[in-house]
């Protein structure tokens, strides 16, 4: 009985709306109208929110499996970019192996000054002190090392007075 | 008058010859400098086609390691001349000579010069020695080395300069700069003129593109010395020289010190004396001194002029040996004899 009751109410209900129509260019306009709501309800929301939905739609539109690597890519470009700049601002340490004796490399230069000191002759002591010993260079020295290339670049001796 | 005129002409021929004859012979003494640089090519292939074969790479070991250098024979019993820094301090030295390592002992080591003299028990080629007094500025040389690993390279260039003052220090004695560019492993290489006659060792590197090598008179009277006594043997009379502050006969090479008990003190030599002249060479300033207290040589007798006053004096001063002498002789020949000659086959000249 109540079927039957509500089923006479619809009918007389599309009765009633059978002439009813939508405005002129409704469904022309109905997608458009569509969207235009739709932002509207997004633009409701806070910045942040809008913000965090956009990224996460665009990480979702990539492929999660691929995305893996991207992280540790990252990590090793970081390392390596700190190890380089650290090589670079290190300060150089000075070469080692062709050993001259600074206390005679330092020696005569103004002589005009000194002409009556004792020793007539500045020489360099080749044998006496090296900055490595003898078994530290053996070892720095090994098989398939290029031999040391000899070409001074200052005089084993200077005259440091006018001593004759 | 026909004979008069027919006199003339017989007696002008020979003058006209003889003038020709000279100026051929002077001709051939001048200094031999081509013309174009065709004509220099040739000539630096010419000097590196016959000297090449004396010039030998030298192999060592020193304290630091292995090293690398240049030497070249100088007589034809494989005596050859390299220099301190290559011969001087190194052990178990190698010369490499037409493809075969051959060991080589020290005959001495002079660090007041910086070369040294090495020895190579073979018959060998060897170079001409010429004069570095002859070379002026711009004169072309031509250097034979052993740079880094590579073969016998030649390098040309000219005399840039004859220095005794340079990186801060005197020179022992004046040395050759010379604008070519030498390469590591070219320490102890000669120096040639263009008639392949040695003129220098180069020694020291300067700047990139030039270097220092001593004149090759400097070598000869250490080789002159260790022929008459196994060893270098630098003179000294005992004095100290300053500059003066103003100029007597030319010479401001003032005596400011007569050191007791030495040659100087015993031939009358005082304080206060203007050198003039020692020896051959002139002083006109405490430089010069340096130049000829080099040669001196201890034991010989030099002239040293001085102006005591307004007196010219000469003295006759026997040279003692140099007290700063610090030469390692490796191995010492016999006193006052040559060094022996002991061809196994017919030595090769070069050039």
């Amino acid at each position: 009985m109540d079927e039957f009751n509500d089923n006479q109410m619809i009918g007389k209900l599309l009765r009633l709306k059978r002439y009813e129509q939508p405005p002129p260019g409704y469904f022309e306009n109905f997608l458009h109208e569509f969207h235009r709501r739709q932002r509207d309800e997004l633009l409701k929301q806070p910045l942040w929110r809008i913000c965090i939905d956009r990224a996460r739609d665009l990480v979702f539109s990539f492929n999660l499996s691929t995305l893996t690597s991207y992280p540790a890519a990252v990590t090793a470009v970081l390392i390596c970019a700190g190890i380089v700049s650290l090589r670079i601002y290190q300060t150089p340490q000075p070469a080692t192996v062709a050993v001259k004796d600074p206390t005679v490399l330092a020696l005569p230069a103004n002589t005009e000054d000194e002409w009556t000191l004792a020793s007539p002759v500045a020489t360099r002591v080749f044998n006496t002190r090296s900055l490595r010993n003898i078994t530290e260079s053996a070892q720095t020295h090994r098989k398939g090392t290029p031999p040391r290339y000899v070409l001074d670049s200052v005089p084993v001796s200077y005259e440091t007075t006018f001593k004759f | 008058m026909r004979r008069l005129s027919s006199s003339r002409s017989a007696t002008g021929f020979p003058l006209v010859a003889t003038f020709a004859s000279l100026a051929a012979v002077a001709s051939l003494f001048a200094q031999h400098i081509p013309e174009s640089p065709a004509a220099f090519s040739r000539e630096v292939k010419d000097v590196f086609d016959r000297c090449a074969k004396a010039v030998v790479k030298i192999e060592a070991t020193d304290q630091h390691g292995e090293l690398s250098g240049t030497g070249f024979f100088i007589d034809p019993t494989g005596t050859l001349y390299t220099a301190y820094s290559v011969g001087g301090e190194a052990d178990s030295v190698m010369v490499e000579f037409k493809g075969k390592k051959y060991p080589a002992r020290q005959l001495l080591a002079d660090l007041r010069s910086g070369v040294a003299m090495l020895k190579v028990d073979l018959p060998s080629p060897s170079l001409p020695i010429g004069s570095s007094e002859q070379l002026e500025i711009a004169t072309p040389v031509v250097t034979i080395g052993y740079p880094l690993d590579l073969a016998e390279t030649p390098s040309f260039g000219m005399i840039a300069g004859f220095d005794r003052k340079c990186f801060g220090g005197y020179f022992p004695t004046k040395h050759l700069r010379v604008n070519l560019p030498p390469q590591r492993g070219e320490g102890g290489a000669p120096l040639l003129n263009l008639k392949g006659e040695v003129v220098g060792i180069l020694l020291y590197s300067f700047e990139s593109n030039s270097c220092y090598a001593l004149p090759i008179e400097a070598a000869e009277k250490i080789r002159s010395d260790y022929v008459r006594f196994g060893e270098p043997r630098y003179g000294w009379i005992g004095t100290n020289v300053q500059e003066a502050t103003s100029p007597v006969e030319g010479s401001r090479a003032l005596t400011t010190e007569v050191m007791k008990d030495t040659p100087a003190a015993e031939s009358g030599l005082k304080s206060g004396d203007i050198v003039l002249q020692i020896g051959r060479t002139k002083v006109h300033e405490p430089e010069d001194i340096l130049e000829a207290s080099f040669f001196l040589t201890a034991g010989d007798a030099v002239p040293i002029t001085v102006m005591r006053g307004n007196e010219k004096i000469t003295f006759q001063i026997q040279a003692d040996l140099h007290p700063a002498s610090q030469t390692r002789l490796a191995a010492p020949p016999p006193l006052n004899r040559a060094i022996p000659l002991n061809l196994q086959s017919a030595p090769e000249r070069t050039p």
